[in-house]
This record gives structure tokens, C-alpha cells and sequence, in this order.
């Protein structure tokens, strides 16, 4: 019997057939694309990903791809993510959500995904606004953005999501746009084959709520300079941006999570006899 | 995004003009097909029968180009790895554009607008490429695209442009006043 190379998925080979049922014209069918194009080139087998969401427009992800996926509470994707791959750590794992899920009701997660640095890769669609709850303002939203919701804008200065995932110690840091679904499979391709904890904030518009980012095409621009491993230096150019640099920014070099479950053995005690009267 | 230089069209070969043109085709029946259902889960029935004729219109060139091909190893490039003018190839609908009450006149002016951006992708590669059996294949997908945006224009034209309150929804999303 002769040994066969197994045969490449197409793109289409990961889709699940469930239709999605985003807006025409939100971003997230792009990245739904982009997704299936980077597991389609980095030919996974679908019984070999697994992806994991929380709560929100962006998080209906799992449902319209043919792998193994988990649609989990608001905000709680990455420990559920975490923990799934600390387990099977042979699969790829996949967390994906918006900005409203993975900043605020999720943020401290975030943080400590970051520190942790187990090999999953994080894409949050980023539009700065609750879509699925009618659009009140996400961490994300710029303090003058005026809405029906929050009148005169919600005053807060935004969360910079990719200076706080390189503060933590995210091992793979980029930005991307939707728009450009070939530049941002490219993207992905990176972060997944990137060891550690990988974070990619895709600018995903909102076509119903944040109608003015269908103007976003035209302000994306690739990142003038080339992608660093020093965190530092990396932190200072988004805090710096104009917040439409799309590309890699840092690939670091940190050791990924090692289990280390195991190493000290834990004598178990017979709890029977012990409250035994 | 401005139209390339024209060093961008220069250094494509036979068989990478004739894969960019199969994609262009194949990517826009995908696109295509995916507004269909997107229209179609928002009702608009009378949009997403035009995107679903366009994408057949798409395949029937798609299936063309292949002929066209016969024996040529087309290469096995990456998505990244294609020379667009664009973010992506010129006949995928720009997102942007689209709107969930949006009328068949709107559809058909996108898509003319597709046509006339794989017309001007051909006409660059022709004008800017000194062989002569890229220039000749890639003007006649030129000529092929600008049947295309005549049978376009014939085909909006019998479509009104629609009124100027073409979007108002009397139950809108945003339902909080």
C-alpha cells in the first residue's frame, strides 16, 4: 500500500452550510472568509481546530465553520479557550469575538491570557460598538462619538487594546482590516503558526450602527515599518498611530505555556476514613 | 486605493494572468452568491435574484477562462500572493456598498462598476506588457469585460434609480428615539 499525501481543503471546505446572519455588509463575513482561507492554506484538518467564542455578533463564529467549536458565556471565551487547549493541547485553538466581549466584560481575561501565553490565537473583531444589543458604546468607542444611546459621546477615553495585549506579554501582536481579506489571511496564517498567545485586533465595520466606518477602506494603511520583537518599541508606535497601521507589529520570542500539572505529585487522601466518627 | 503603476501590470506571465483572471471570476460568483443570501435573509428577494444571475453570469466566464487554459499548469498561488489593483480582485463587490435595502438599480450600478475595474486590470496588463501572447490574451479579456459593462449598461438601464428616501425603514435597527 502506498503512502498518500491526504488531500488540501478548499476554503469552502470549512464553512459549516449554517447560514450566518450578520448584516449585508458587515465586516465579519470577511473575516469568516479570511478565517477559512488561513486553515485552508495551513492545511488543518478541520477535526484538528477548534474555536471558541463568547458572546456577541462577532462570537457566531463557530456555528458557520465545519470544526470543532464552543459558544460559550459573555466575555469568558479566552479561559474556556485556555482551558481547552491546556487539555488537548494538540489541537489549534481559535478564539474569536468583538471588542464589547473581549474588552470589557472580558478584559481581565485578556490580560491574563496575555501573561499566560498558551499557544491560541485571539482575533476580536473590532467595530467600538454593542452591535447585536443596538449599538451602546463598547470600550473601544471614541469619547465623542454621538449616539441615540449615549448622547454627546460616552466620554471615556478608549481602551488601546494592542498596547495592553504587548503590556501583558501577547507573543504575536497585529492588526488588521476586514476589507482587506487577503492581507488579513496572511495575518492569521502568522498568528497561528506564531507559538504562544497570539492577538490580532481585525477593524471590523459595523454597517448598522457605525455606518461612518464604511469609510474605513480609505483611511487603512499598511504599517510603514517592519514587525519588531521588542515590545517596547512596538507599544510606542500604536500609541502613537493613527490607529489604521494594518500589519504584523511584534512577534516575540517567549516560551509558550508548559503544563506543568503533573511535576509535584499530590498524595490523594481517603476522605472517607478521614471524617469517619 | 489608486490605480497602479504601470510597472504593476508589466511582469505577468502567461499562465499568471490567465490564473488572475480565473480568480477574479471565481471569487466574484463566491461573492456574489454570499450577497445573495445575505439579501435574501434580509427579504430583499428582488436584490438577491439579480446577485444570484450575476454569480451564474460570473461561473459561465469562469468555466470560459478554463477553456481557455486547455494545458497551461496554472500556479498554486497563496490569496496574499496575487497582484491585485485592490485589497481584492476588481469583481468582488465592495462591502461598503452594500445596504439591506438597497434596490436592483444599486446592485447593477456595484456591479458595472466590478466590469469597468477588471476592464481597466486587463487594459493595464495589455498596454504595460511587451510579450506579445500576454498582451494578446490580456486584451482579450479586455474585450470580453467591455461586452460585459455594455450588457450592464443595457441591463441598469431598464432599472430606475431609486427615490431619494430609497432607505427609510419604518422599523428601523437602531429602535430607540
Amino acid at each position: 500500500m502506498s503512502a498518500q499525501a491526504p488531500c488540501k481543503l478548499k476554503a469552502s471546505d470549512y464553512k459549516s452550510g449554517t447560514k450566518p446572519v450578520w448584516c449585508p455588509g458587515c465586516g465579519d463575513f470577511h473575516v469568516f472568509m479570511s478565517i477559512t482561507k488561513a486553515v485552508a492554506e495551513l492545511a488543518l484538518p478541520p477535526e484538528q481546530i477548534a474555536v471558541i467564542s463568547g458572546i456577541g455578533c462577532s462570537s457566531r463564529m463557530p456555528a458557520y465553520l465545519n470544526c470543532y467549536g464552543f459558544h460559550g458565556v459573555h466575555g469568558r471565551a479566552l479561559p474556556l479557550a485556555t482551558g481547552l487547549k491546556v487539555a488537548r493541547p494538540d489541537l489549534h485553538v481559535i478564539c474569536a469575538g468583538g471588542d464589547g466581549d473581549g474588552f470589557s466584560i472580558g478584559g481581565n481575561h485578556l490580560l491574563h491570557a496575555c501573561r499566560r501565553n498558551v499557544d491560541i490565537t485571539y482575533i476580536v473583531m473590532d467595530n467600538e460598538i454593542y452591535g447585536m444589543t443596538k449599538g451602546q458604546p463598547s470600550p473601544t468607542t471614541a469619547p465623542d462619538f454621538d449616539s441615540k444611546l449615549a448622547p454627546g459621546g460616552p466620554g471615556i477615553s478608549p481602551f488601546h487594546p494592542l498596547v495592553i495585549a504587548l503590556a501583558s506579554g501577547a507573543n504575536f501582536v497585529a492588526r488588521a482590516f476586514s476589507g482587506d481579506p487577503n492581507g488579513t489571511t496572511k495575518i492569521l496564517v502568522d498568528a497561528i503558526r506564531h507559538p504562544g498567545f497570539s492577538f490580532v485586533q481585525i477593524l471590523s465595520p459595523c454597517v448598522t450602527f457605525r455606518p461612518d466606518q464604511r469609510e474605513w477602506k480609505t483611511k487603512v494603511h499598511p504599517a510603514p515599518v517592519a514587525t519588531t520583537d521588542d515590545a517596547a518599541r512596538a507599544a510606542r508606535r500604536v500609541m502613537t498611530d493613527d490607529g489604521f497601521n494594518i500589519g504584523i507589529l511584534y512577534k516575540g520570542a517567549r516560551e509558550k505555556y508548559a503544563q506543568t500539572v503533573g511535576k509535584h505529585v499530590r498524595h490523594e487522601r481517603n476522605v472517607d476514613e478521614e471524617f469517619l466518627v | 486605493m489608486n490605480r497602479p503603476a504601470e510597472e504593476f501590470y508589466r511582469y505577468f506571465t502567461m499562465a499568471e494572468l490567465l490564473v488572475h483572471a480565473l480568480v477574479i471570476e471565481l471569487e466574484a460568483v463566491h461573492s456574489y452568491l454570499e450577497l445573495a443570501t445575505q439579501m435574501e435573509e434580509c427579504g430583499n428577494d428582488p436584490v438577491a435574484k439579480l446577485f444570484a444571475k450575476m454569480a451564474e453570469f460570473e461561473q459561465e466566464h469562469a468555466d470560459k477562462i478554463r477553456e481557455q487554459a486547455g494545458n497551461i499548469k496554472l500556479p498554486e498561488l497563496a490569496p496574499w500572493e496575487y497582484r491585485w489593483p485592490g485589497f481584492e480582485p476588481p469583481e468582488n463587490i465592495d462591502s461598503a456598498g452594500i445596504h439591506y435595502l438597497m434596490t436592483p438599480h444599486q446592485a447593477l450600478k456595484l456591479a458595472l462598476e466590478n466590469e469597468m475595474s477588471a476592464l481597466a486590470f486587463f487594459e493595464g496588463i495589455a498596454s504595460s506588457n511587451t510579450d506579445e501572447r500576454v498582451y494578446s490574451l490580456a486584451e482579450e479579456f479586455a474585450e470580453d469585460e467591455r461586452q460585459h459593462v455594455a450588457w450592464m449598461e443595457e441591463w441598469l438601464a431598464k432599472y430606475p434609480a431609486p427615490d431619494a428616501d430609497w432607505d427609510y425603514d419604518p422599523d428601523p435597527p437602531v429602535a430607540i428615539d
